[in-house]
């Protein structure tokens, strides 16, 4: 059999370009209502897709306080819309975003059992240790513990989640169970009847050695960003050996890249689809943006004028090595600061844009899978709803009819449309 | 002032955990004519409580979500953020119901409702413009830092989550997990026990109450409504609807489109609206 590609929708607020929200075809006013959120679900379920994903932060948008005035935010609490979603729909899986640096693993472990038995077995969680310095702050603690510190405690956290949702009982008489590792310890019980799943399915989503590390030990399932086919396929060999060096089995794991996409009946139609949208980002927007990523307020700084260097490592939330190695060179360039700020907004978070055919896109999916860069996808549409219809309308007909994407669900649960085992 | 005499049910069975039953119980509920399902009890969490609240809001078109939220396990940030979502995904109808975890004690609960009331407060109603033309998106002036610091919780803000519809969700007390705060909408209390200042009282009852006495302490103030643990909810929500309809002359109807603090006339007390107001 040709292989199957995996289908997620990742949806984040009202879609991945900042500017996607100013869309003629956007709806952000939507994003607060219901409505909405069921007629994308059913959307998701009418493309056969395996799971919509909720993305999550722990901190509000901007920095140093300041909150931008043209990016569309807020979002709602993930596990809140996934549970609500799940009402609404019949088959589709429901990825939820959760820290283990700011939760406990007793709530995390109630909150993805409920969301797991309401939904027949449809949770899933994207675990995160959670790096922006201002989620700190928002929890008490002066500064944010170090990335090691992060993931040597998620490691517990999952293994104690785990033991909970291993400790559910039919008659509802679970047994209590002790934890204590260094940086968790927890006296828990998991009330209430054992999951659908067994347990959630586990996403990670980490790219740093630590990060790979972790989710070699326990995802199964992987999101990443992909730029190119041969990122991809580095990637997926990398982790197949650490997967397999874990002592797991490297093929049960799927490995799911992010794809952004704008889609038209030709590539130049495409191509000026693309540039209108962006040109939705004003440089306001951009500086703004820009801004947030690296965790120090421009509002105050003149566009025209070069990237004011000094200013933003002496002021930044973030690490300033970080920020140093992403500015020093534009800004030794001379390049204004609008106009860098400009071309940032064109790779959103590190993703690439794919600007092409609906056949070009399946085409490509369908290399992809077979060259070993992935399992799946995961689809980031650059505005919505109106970029997800498309694909669910031209081209997943596309990759069913080439028999790389099934006509219908499998069965109830996530892990039988991903075809993980519990 | 319009009153509306308020019928309200705590449901905490392992029951919510499974979706026929959890929509089945839910829709007799609502069909009976209950105000407030209050989901778990301070003593009885088998289920996440926030969860199912957020799973029944589209199943639902009247009734009040009332999740219990446990100190022991919750943060203010997460709680105030996910009853921001389910107050926007249920149109306005969330509450919900601080319960103090083991060895928690009411002091902590009272640092919960302060530090989340602090959250909410930090987005103004009117923060969102959403002005595709001019491409703002938000009135930057109109979100603040909380800044909170209470015995307890740290929190610095802003929410990243809108104000709720109603401002801020209903607040219930438990009094057999009692705590205090200004504003406290209502109050479930035993049939003998003293009733609260400046609160609704929801008075505990059995499923055949002497709705005499109930309609003179709802016309005399002493009580805003009535309360009962539902066992089983084939059995138990018919007789709340017999009580829905003996005491119908004291209720508002129930035009769907209204919040559930228009609907109950329970407005956002004044104090918290002042606190919350912008300069």
């Amino acid at each position: 059999m040709t292989k199957q590609i995996h289908l997620w929708a990742f949806l984040q607020g009202i879609g991945h370009y900042p500017s996607g929200w100013r869309h003629a075809d956007a709806t952000p006013e939507a994003v607060f209502d219901v409505d909405y959120y069921k007629s994308i679900g059913q959307l998701a379920e009418r493309g056969c897709f395996d799971s919509i994903v909720f993305g999550d932060q722990l901190q509000s948008r901007g920095a140093n306080g300041h909150t931008p005035e043209r990016v569309a935010i807020p979002t709602l609490d993930p596990i809140v819309l996934l549970a609500a979603m799940g009402a609404v729909t019949d088959h589709i899986g429901l990825v939820a975003t959760v820290s283990t640096t700011y939760f406990e693993p007793q709530a995390v472990a109630e909150r993805f059992a409920t969301l797991d038995r309401v939904t027949g077995g449809r949770a899933g969680w994207n675990i995160v240790t959670t790096a922006h310095p201002a989620s700190a702050w928002n929890f008490g603690q002066d500064e944010m513990p170090e990335k090691a510190s992060r993931y040597a405690r998620a490691h517990e956290f999952v293994n104690a989640a785990c033991e909970l949702w291993d400790s559910a009982d039919s008659e509802g008489n679970a047994e209590p169970v002790q934890y204590r590792g260094k940086h968790i310890t927890m006296d828990g019980t998991m009330p209430g009847p054992v999951l659908p799943q067994g347990r959630p399915v586990l996403v990670q989503a980490g790219q740093s050695p630590d990060g790979r590390a972790f989710a070699a030990a326990t995802a199964e399932a992987i999101f990443c960003p992909a730029p190119t086919k041969e990122d991809g396929i580095a990637f997926r060999n990398d982790m197949h050996a650490r997967i397999a060096a874990a002592g797991r089995d490297p093929e049960a794991v799927k490995i799911m890249p992010g794809l952004s996409f704008i889609l038209a009946d030709s590539e130049e139609a495409a191509i000026a689809k693309d540039e209108a949208v962006l040109d939705l980002a004003d440089e306001a927007l951009c500086i703004e943006y820009l801004g947030e990523s690296i965790g120090f307020w421009l509002g105050d700084h003149d566009p025209k004028a070069p990237i004011p260097f000094n200013d933003i490592i002496a002021g930044t939330e973030f690490p300033a090595a970080d920020i140093t190695r992403m500015l020093e060179k534009p800004a030794a360039s001379g390049i204004a600061l609008g106009e860098f700020a400009s071309g940032h907004v064109r790779t959103p978070r590190g993703h690439t844009v794919f600007r092409g055919t609906p056949q070009q896109l399946a085409d490509r999916m369908i290399d992809w899978i077979d060259s070993g860069a992935c399992d799946g996808f995961t689809l980031q549409p650059a505005y919505m709803p109106g970029e997800l219809e498309i694909f669910v309308d031209e081209v997943v007909p596309l990759l069913q009819k080439a028999g790389r994407l099934r006509l219908e669900y499998p069965g109830p649960t996530l892990r039988d449309t991903m075809g993980i085992a519990a | 002032m319009n009153r509306h005499f308020i019928l309200s049910a705590t449901i905490s069975q392992p029951g919510l955990n499974d979706p026929a039953w959890a929509s089945s119980a839910l829709a007799a509920a609502e069909r009976a004519g209950i105000d407030l399902v209050v989901l778990g009890a301070p003593n009885s969490l088998p289920f996440d409580p926030i969860v199912v609240a957020a799973w029944a809001a589209p199943m639902t078109e009247k009734i009040g979500l009332v999740p219990c939220v446990s100190t022991a396990v919750s943060h203010p940030f997460h709680a105030a953020r996910s009853l921001s979502a389910i107050d926007f995904l249920s149109s306005g109808r969330s509450a919900w119901n601080p319960v103090a975890g083991s060895a928690h004690s009411k002091a902590v609960t009272e640092d919960m409702v302060l530090a989340a009331r602090s959250l909410w407060d930090g987005w103004a109603s009117d923060a969102l413009i959403i002005d595709k033309e001019t491409g703002r998106y938000l009135d930057a002036s109109k979100v603040r830092l909380s800044n909170y610091e209470g015995p307890h919780f740290k929190v610095r803000g802003p929410l990243n989550a809108a104000r709720p519809l109603q401002g801020h969700p209903l607040l219930v007390c438990d009094a057999s997990s009692p705590f205090e705060a200004v504003g406290t909408d209502l109050a479930i209390v035993d049939a003998q026990q003293a009733t609260l200042p400046n609160t609704g009282c929801l008075r505990r009852a059995g499923l055949n109450p002497d709705l005499t006495a109930l309609v003179a302490g709802f016309e005399a103030g002493d009580i805003a409504g009535v309360h009962w643990e539902i066992d089983d909810p084939g059995q138990d929500i018919p007789k709340i609807a017999a009580v829905a309809e003996a005491v119908s002359g004291f209720r508002q109807d129930m035009q769907s489109g209204a919040t559930l603090r228009e609907r109950l006339c329970l407005p956002l007390a004044e104090q918290l609206v002042s606190e919350g107001a912008f300069a």
